[in-house]
């Protein structure tokens, strides 16, 4: 069995603690990769030449993405993965602060599969955190093609 | 040699006009910059606060005592308002920025359906509604169902300290112009206080009495100042409330049967 790879894509440590920890809280054992910023993430899902020749990483079943990042931001993240062959149908949730409407519009049409407030409070945030994790690791179902490695 | 001249004034006004409107275009987009970054920026370290408070509660809480403990609850609840607060300011920015849609608008219908969720929401409450039929404006439909639904919202708040309340939703002639008005029998206000209602983050009982970031009613004048009306109140300590606005009506259709 392959393994479920979540990829964070967060640049604010304190959220990266604070969601990692919601994750085990919840009993999610997943190995989770950290991107700080929409170049890392391009670069772990499509390799730093953008040619996706990258060795034997996991497709991540679920990529949880802050909008606001340095480099490239959320937006452009995924603009490029659902341009590239491999990655235009790996599950995309934006999860950030902002409740602004064009922030959700713009992520929709662009392809994100999702649009999840991160709570202020953290009860409600593990809460999120719990209900995405049985969303997207258990109950949600992917073609084979994407199941693969990268 | 006149017609010149006033055809160089008319350029001139031109000129300045365009000048004016480039510069009310640059505020707004500042102003929206500030707002996504607000909105982005300012709830992660709330978040951070509160979520670090919750984790020295559930990880070292047998090197605190109840003392340390109590500090820590009020910091997280701090933490959680100041969200709150965050949301509601966003939400009086946004009212200001929204472009005006005018159309005719059903206020009786939004009234309803708003009262409707209220009950739903609490069940327990005793509240009855009286809902005048046919209110309608020519305004901003979601913008008028942000003010309808705060004045509701408030009425309901403020009469939450009785065992059964009266919320009443109609409209009055005053000096000839028809005035639209929410009416409750509850807490109520002392007159002295009445210009301060309106006012953002003014309130006018302790959060402790009722809860509120005082956005509410500032959101509702905002909305209706924006249609060119105007909105005020009378009360009385204990003898409820009434909040009046007016607000540009539709043209009168006459159907002939």
């Amino acid at each position: 069995m392959h393994r479920k790879v979540i990829l964070l894509v967060e640049d604010n440590q304190n959220d990266v603690d604070l969601t990692l920890r919601a994750l085990k809280k919840n009993n999610v054992v997943n190995e989770v990769v950290v991107a700080r910023d929409g170049v890392e993430a391009l670069d772990y899902l499509l390799g730093s030449d953008g040619t996706s020749s990258n060795d034997g990483r996991s497709l991540p079943q679920v990529v949880l993405l802050d909008l606001k990042l340095p480099k490239i931001d959320g937006l452009e993240v995924i603009r490029r993965m659902r341009a590239h062959e491999k990655t235009r149908l790996v599950p995309v949730v934006i999860l950030t602060s902002s409740r602004e409407e064009q922030d959700m519009i713009s992520g929709y049409l662009l392809g994100a599969n999702s649009y999840v407030r991160k709570p202020v409070d953290f009860p409600e945030f593990v809460d999120a955190v719990r209900q995405l994790g049985i969303y997207w690791l258990l109950l949600n179902e992917l073609p084979k093609t994407i199941r693969g490695e990268l | 040699m006149r017609r010149k001249e006033s055809e160089e004034a008319v350029r001139r006004l031109n000129t300045d006009l365009l000048r004016h409107s480039n510069a009310l275009q640059a505020v707004n987009m500042e102003l929206e910059a500030f707002s996504y970054s607000v909105s982005h920026d300012l709830r992660a370290p709330l978040r951070a606060i509160g979520g670090f408070s919750q984790i020295l509660l559930e990880d070292h809480v047998a090197k605190l005592d109840e003392d340390g403990k109590g500090c820590l609850g009020r910091i997280s609840r701090a933490a959680n308002d100041m969200g709150i607060l965050i949301d509601d300011m966003l939400a009086l920015s946004r009212v200001t920025r929204k472009e005006l849609a005018r159309e005719a608008v059903d206020l009786s219908a939004i009234v309803a359906k708003k009262a409707d969720d209220l009950h739903k929401l609490h069940p327990e409450r005793e509240v009855e509604f009286v809902i005048a039929d046919g209110m309608r404006v020519n305004g901003d439909s979601s913008l008028m169902s942000i003010a309808l639904e705060n004045l509701l919202h408030n009425a309901w708040k403020y009469t939450s300290r009785h065992r059964t309340a009266k919320i009443e939703v109609g409209t009055e002639v005053i000096d000839g112009q028809t005035v639209f008005f929410v009416r409750d029998d509850g807490a109520g206000f002392d007159m002295k206080y009445a210009e301060k209602l309106f006012k953002p983050f003014q309130r006018l009982h302790a959060a402790d009495e009722f809860e509120g970031s005082g956005v509410g009613l500032a959101t509702v004048q905002r909305v209706i100042s924006r249609h060119g009306g105007r909105v005020w109140a009378t009360g009385a300590v204990e003898k409820g409330a009434t909040f009046y606005f007016t607000c540009e009506q539709p043209q009168e259709v006459f159907v002939h049967a």
